[in-house]
């Protein structure tokens, strides 16, 4: 464009207009950042993992040890967490995925499978953890 | 609550905006100050508070948020009308675009409540109170209301939204096929009124590089017309990790698109043809 008028003056002095300072939540904006924010979150937690196997091969008193921060209420919590991440994010990899292939884009159903995405993760991450504490103890 | 049309308001909102501070990441001309106040009338019966961004290149002064108080007896139904009012009676200066008043031009696209929407198709009855109008988020503003669209005009004309074709110019029309002319429905109706560009968040953080949906709705309108010869040559244009791939399917695009278009289905269809031209 030979109007443009980068660098001049009159553009650099302009002010920006708010964008996330002002733009309303909605499910579409909401979904795609907690999908972000759960993925980071799942790949801090692949360590905890890691950590966790490798307390199980270093024997039982590191093991025990790891076993108690797992089980105080902060590390009952981060689990309770990287649950319901591990859910919500698998559920709107699946939601992606269908996205990718050129499905679901009316926007009544972007609608109902964020929704969808939402109840289901819950609905799983509460299913794990009572099917955990009736099983394991 | 199920969304059936990007014109449904959302009755239920947990949050009016994110929680972040105001001025998170603005620069200091940017910085947003707190504005006048213009009291309605003594015995005005219904009023109606509009909050909006005011911004004067001729002073030295940032951006601030002046208050209006519209009389609801004296103005039209839509929020143009009550900013042709507070122009008409309270502050000459207010400066905005307008131009069809019907969602025709799209000159009067503007940030209302949080999402961006034309000030001419939207009810004063279905906005907030009070009212808060800002103008398309993420643009360089010229004054008040009015951003300035430069950069993303520019990057429409990137995708070269005109016919091009090799074949020699026939004698009458280039005939479609009524099934072909069909799928240019739900593309060509866009009045490029860059409220899907302006509330996409991947715009917002990389729109230097990043085309957005108003012009990648644009490419696809051209990559489905049977006319079009240029196919190959759009589809290289656009294959880029940022023109087209940092379209991350957030979807505000569709969610607040003012003629009820589908721009992030658009681009889903462009990411399908390029995988399809490798195979």
């Amino acid at each position: 464009m030979e109007t443009k008028m980068t660098g001049s003056p009159v553009e650099r002095s302009r002010p920006q207009s708010p964008n996330i300072q002002i733009y309303r939540p909605q499910l579409t904006s909401v979904l795609s950042i907690a999908n972000r924010i759960s993925g980071v979150f799942l790949s801090i937690a692949a360590f905890g993992l890691v950590v966790w196997l490798i307390a199980a091969a270093a024997g039982p008193r590191v093991y025990a040890t790891v076993q108690g921060v797992l089980s105080s209420a902060i590390g009952q919590i981060v689990l309770f967490a990287a649950t319901f991440a591990f859910f919500l994010h698998l559920c709107g990899g699946i939601r992606h995925l269908v996205w990718d292939g050129g499905y679901g884009f009316e926007l009544r159903t972007i609608y109902a499978s964020g929704w969808a995405v939402v109840t289901v993760s819950v609905a799983l991450t509460l299913a794990a953890w009572i099917i955990a504490l009736f099983t394991g103890g | 609550m199920i969304i059936r049309s990007s014109n449904q308001m959302s009755r239920l909102t947990l949050l009016k905006r994110f929680p972040l501070p105001r001025n998170f990441g603005v620069n200091s001309k940017s910085r947003i100050e707190r504005g006048q106040t213009w009291s309605a009338r003594a015995g005005t019966k219904r009023i109606k508070t509009f909050e909006i961004y005011r911004y004067d290149p001729g002073s030295n002064r940032n951006p601030r948020i002046d208050n209006f108080e519209v009389d609801l007896d004296d103005c039209g139904p839509m929020v143009l009308d009550a900013l042709i009012w507070i122009k008409n009676t309270i502050d000459s200066t207010l400066t905005f675009r307008r131009s069809c008043r019907e969602g025709v031009c799209g000159s009067c696209a503007m940030n209302i409540d949080g999402t961006n929407w034309l000030a001419c198709t939207r009810f004063i009855s279905d906005t907030e109170a009070p009212a808060s109008i800002y103008p398309l988020a993420n643009l360089p503003v010229v004054k008040d209301l009015v951003s300035d669209l430069t950069h993303v005009v520019a990057q429409y004309a990137m995708i070269e939204p005109w016919l091009q074709s090799k074949t020699p110019e026939p004698d009458k029309e280039r005939l479609q096929s009524s099934e072909e002319r069909h799928r240019l429905d739900g593309y060509y109706e866009c009045i490029l009124c860059f409220c899907c560009t302006s509330g996409c968040p991947s715009h917002w953080w990389t729109g230097d590089r990043f085309l957005g949906p108003a012009a990648l709705l644009q490419a696809w309108r051209w990559l489905t017309d049977s006319r079009d010869e240029a196919t190959g040559e759009r589809l290289d244009n656009l294959e880029d990790p940022f023109r087209l791939y940092r379209c991350h399917t957030i979807l505000n695009c569709t969610r607040t698109c003012p003629k009820s278009l589908n721009p992030g289905k658009a681009i889903a269809e462009i990411k399908k043809r390029m995988i399809e031209r490798r195979n």
